[in-house]
């Protein structure tokens, strides 16, 4: 006679094992409800096959066993999550910046924009036709024309420490970058040294796609899984920032390899630094420029980088970078160099003697003095100003002082109201200079230069038009560059939202289910140690027939 | 099936109460700051607001010039026409005595009133406004007609004379702009309005007084001539007077009516300016209004909807948080 019973005690424990195994598994998934990155785990179930068919004919089966233990992931989901996580991290920090930025041109009314102090200025030196050699018309063309000078300072350099700002902040998302891939690429040793055993290691598994989700944000990158379980992450141009158990460590420098001379400024004066990865000999390391791949990329870092722009090594200007703070600082900085020429130019009123080569100005102010060569707007600095000795201020004279970024420079060319050259020279035949108190042309002759187009140009900006127009134009720019940033982020937000969502719905753990199945796991636990006592009945039942 | 897990349905319900809670705090700053655009990226019409700004800030800086300019042009009106009063009686007198039915001793005692004349003349030619004297053109920190002497007769009023200073400056005419595209001249140089009054004045006070004028018929006096000699060169007095009245026909046709023609053209034309501002400024404010200001009528029926908003996510989220398989099981 065959025993049924031994296998009918056989099954039972083993379902009564297995339903144990199954509800610790829940109690793992309810205990990580809420722990970040968590993805719910499954236990396969599998039907023990009899080793020997019992008569040689009948193989009822050797009860359950437990089978492989799964993530629930889904890797379309993951790597989607992250692709969103980059595009996001981007949109955060130039909706950020350019928010900040935006101020400068404010519409409120609420504080002094350039546009505003533009305005006032040519509005005051009109005013000074009505009554030229009245001091109080004079003072507030000085009043004004400080506040035009300080309201170009202080927007260019709310722009210029807006772009050392988010260079300092390269350097430490560099740094986190580095600490990110080091983590990826030990748990990458681990997983693979787990997995070798042919256990899945799950924790480890979560800790890695935790890693990689943040690694995302500040950086996009491909990534390849390879049959060890190892994950290599690759940067857009195919660079491999984790490449099985190692990581390469990226590099914040200002004084790249690859630089042939003196590297361009910033638009503070400073320098801009470069991303790299260094190879080579220690101490003296050849610099892998990575700047303009992570620059195209996604990612905080990209988004730092499209604000702050990159430099070409080449360059020689902080405006020939192609960030968007650049772009900004451009029109500022075009501005300003007009000021400097083509206002002062007209300014010095025609030439008094067109005979000589050196320009004489024929205008002069209430004491009857000629203005200098920047006598309207002046700037800092101690060398000469006139390089080519003309008498006339030119883009050249600029050129040749080397300077970059006169917006920090510009001032006031006079210091005094009776200072201000209202008048010109009212007989230009004669000799010698005649300017009288009451003589307000010269201040006419700028005032109409608020009406005329001119040229602009700094870096890769070339704008035809008046002041105003540029300021205007300036206002449409910096609003539409936020505007799209913050779309993009608006955007960004809500699909890496949806795709959360979308990866909650796969992998997170849902107390609804899991109770239902500890419910589930308890019944069939319960059935199998009733199969225990019907056993033991049957072998009661055979006793008791002794 | 799709499945539902805890924190998925966390996730959302949080979004969504933060999005609510977003546009609430949008639309109540609009409705305290009672503009839709306060910075640029809030409108894609940033740059046609800053353009209207623009336009406002210096429409109204214009229309400031304006109002000074016109009422330095009204006061020159007054001053032109007092002139115009004074060559009226001045030509009255010098034709009474132009009569030769009037000794030369009569003629001396109309002289005095003509001298007063003068002087009144020459102080309007030499008028300031605001401390800045209105003929001098761009010289105008001294006054336009400078008070010198006659070498004949050496004292009394006879003496003085008036002389146009001809300095440089005081041809040159003040301008300024009153738009972007159009500039007002603002004054007349002072021997173009009262030249001939001037010299009118003078010969017909010096001939009642009994002196001759040098050159004798035309152009402006050099200081010099000697006392008529009586009764032989009564003939030469009676002439000189007459001389006069053509100057003071010649002041009125040529330079008072032109000039009072001409202050009246420009003061019409600073009022059709100013109009015009008025016009831009009220079109570029209803602009600009329409594209920056927040409409509160509106804002505060959203606001008032979103405060639903708001209040539903928390009462959703309350409610669907609250529940749990664990009060069931």
């Amino acid at each position: 006679m065959v025993n049924f019973t031994a296998k009918l005690l056989g099954n039972s424990v083993s379902g009564m094992t297995v339903q144990q195994a199954l509800l610790a598994n829940a109690s793992n998934n309810i205990a990580n409800v809420n722990t970040p990155g968590y993805t719910r785990r499954e236990i396969d179930v599998l039907s023990r096959v009899d080793p020997v068919a019992i008569d040689g004919i009948l193989r009822i089966g050797g009860g359950v066993q437990l089978g492989d233990i799964r993530r629930i992931t889904n890797a379309f989901l993951e790597s989607s999550l992250r692709t969103i996580g980059s595009k996001q991290g981007k949109a955060e920090v130039r909706n950020e910046y350019l928010g900040r930025v935006e101020n400068i041109f404010s519409l409120s009314g609420a504080q002094q924009t350039v546009g505003m102090a533009l305005n006032d200025f040519f509005s005051s030196v009109n005013q000074v036709g009505l009554n030229p050699s009245d001091l109080d018309l004079r003072l507030s063309v000085l009043q004004r024309g400080e506040d035009l000078v300080n309201s170009i300072h202080s927007a260019y350099q709310e722009l210029a420490d807006t772009q050392t700002e988010l260079d300092q902040r390269l350097g430490q998302e560099i740094d986190s970058i580095n600490v990110l891939t080091r983590d990826i690429a030990s748990l990458n040793s681990t997983i693979a040294q787990r997995e070798a055993t042919g256990t899945l290691a799950p924790d480890e598994r979560d800790q890695r796609d935790i890693l990689l989700g943040k690694l995302s944000a500040k950086v996009s990158f491909k990534t390849l899984e390879i049959p060890n379980g190892m994950i290599n992450c690759y940067l857009d141009n195919g660079f491999p920032l984790v490449s099985e158990a190692t990581a390469r460590p990226l590099t914040v420098t200002t004084a790249p390899s690859f630089a042939p001379g003196p590297l361009p400024p910033s638009l503070g004066g400073g320098i801009l630094s470069y991303v790299t990865y260094d190879y080579g000999v220690a101490g003296a390391p050849t610099h892998l420029d990575l700047t303009q791949t992570l620059q195209n990329g996604e990612g905080s870092v990209a988004g730092i980088l499209q604000l702050r722009g990159y430099a070409d090594v080449n360059n020689t200007s902080a405006f020939e970078a192609n960030g968007e703070l650049v772009q900004m600082a451009s029109r500022i900085e075009a501005m300003t160099r007009n000021l400097l020429t083509a206002v002062n130019q007209e300014y010095l009123g025609p030439d008094e003697d067109s005979g000589t080569g050196v320009h004489e100005p024929s205008s002069a102010d209430l004491n009857g003095n000629p203005p200098g060569v920047f006598g309207l707007f002046d700037f800092t600095f101690s060398g000469a100003k006139d390089a080519d000795g003309n008498g006339l201020p030119s883009m050249a004279d600029l050129a040749s002082t080397g300077i970059d970024s006169f917006s920090r420079f510009l001032k006031l060319g006079f210091s005094r109201a009776d200072e201000f050259a209202a008048g010109r020279d009212v007989n230009p035949t004669a000799g010698a200079r005649m300017v009288t108190a009451g003589d307000g042309s010269n201040a006419q002759a700028i005032a109409n230069f608020r009406t005329q187009s001119q040229n602009f140009s700094v870096g890769s900006l070339s704008f035809t038009g008046t002041f105003d127009e540029l300021y205007n134009s300036s206002v449409s720019t910096v609003g539409s560059l936020k505007a799209s940033a913050q779309g993009e982020y608006e955007v960004a937000r809500q699909s890496y939202s949806v795709a959360s969502v979308k990866r909650d719905e796969f992998s997170s753990v849902s107390l609804d289910e899991e109770f239902a199945n500890v419910i589930k796991f308890q019944k069939a636990f319960q059935a199998s140690a009733k199969m225990i006592r019907t056993a033991s009945e049957l072998i009661d039942t055979i006793v008791g027939l002794i | 099936m799709r499945r539902v897990s805890e924190n998925q349905n966390v996730r959302q319900l949080v979004t969504n109460t933060l999005e609510n809670k977003r546009r609430l705090n949008d639309l109540s700053n609009q409705l305290t700051t009672g503009l839709k655009v306060s910075k640029p990226s809030d409108s894609v019409d940033a740059g046609s607001i800053a353009r209207y700004q623009t336009l406002i800030a210096k429409v109204d800086s214009y229309g400031v010039a304006i109002s000074q300019a016109k009422s330095f042009l009204e006061y020159q009106d007054g001053v032109v026409g007092q002139a115009t009063e004074i060559i009226v009686r001045a030509k009255e007198i010098a034709q009474q005595a132009a009569n030769e039915t009037l000794s030369a001793e009569s003629r001396a005692q109309l002289a005095e009133e003509v001298y007063q004349l003068r002087d009144q003349m020459a102080s309007l030619a030499n008028s300031s406004y605001q401390g800045r004297y209105v003929y001098g053109g761009a010289d105008d920190d001294d006054p336009p007609y400078d008070k010198l002497t006659y070498d004949n007769p050496a004292s009394g009023p006879a003496k003085d004379r008036y002389s146009f200073d001809g300095e440089l400056g005081t041809a040159v005419g003040k301008s300024f702009k009153i738009t972007d595209e159009i500039s007002v001249n603002l004054n007349t140089p002072a021997n173009n309005v009262f030249g001939s009054s001037i010299e009118g004045l003078e010969r017909l006070s010096r001939a009642l007084a009994g002196y001759k004028t040098l050159p004798a018929t035309s152009g402006t006096p050099d200081g010099t001539g000697d006392a008529y000699v009586f009764p032989g060169e009564y003939h030469v007095q009676t002439a000189d007077i007459r001389g006069a009245i053509d100057l003071f026909n010649k002041a009125r046709d040529v330079e008072l009516i032109p000039e009072r023609v001409s202050l009246g053209g420009r003061l019409r034309r600073l009022e059709t300016g100013q109009a015009l501002l008025e016009l831009t400024k009220s079109s570029a404010k209803e602009v600009l209004s329409r594209l920056q200001d927040a409409d509160e009528t509106e804002v505060a029926a959203n606001l008032q909807q979103a405060q639903t908003a708001l209040q539903a996510s928390y009462s959703v989220t309350a409610k669907v948080l609250r529940m749990t398989i664990l009060d069931y099981v």
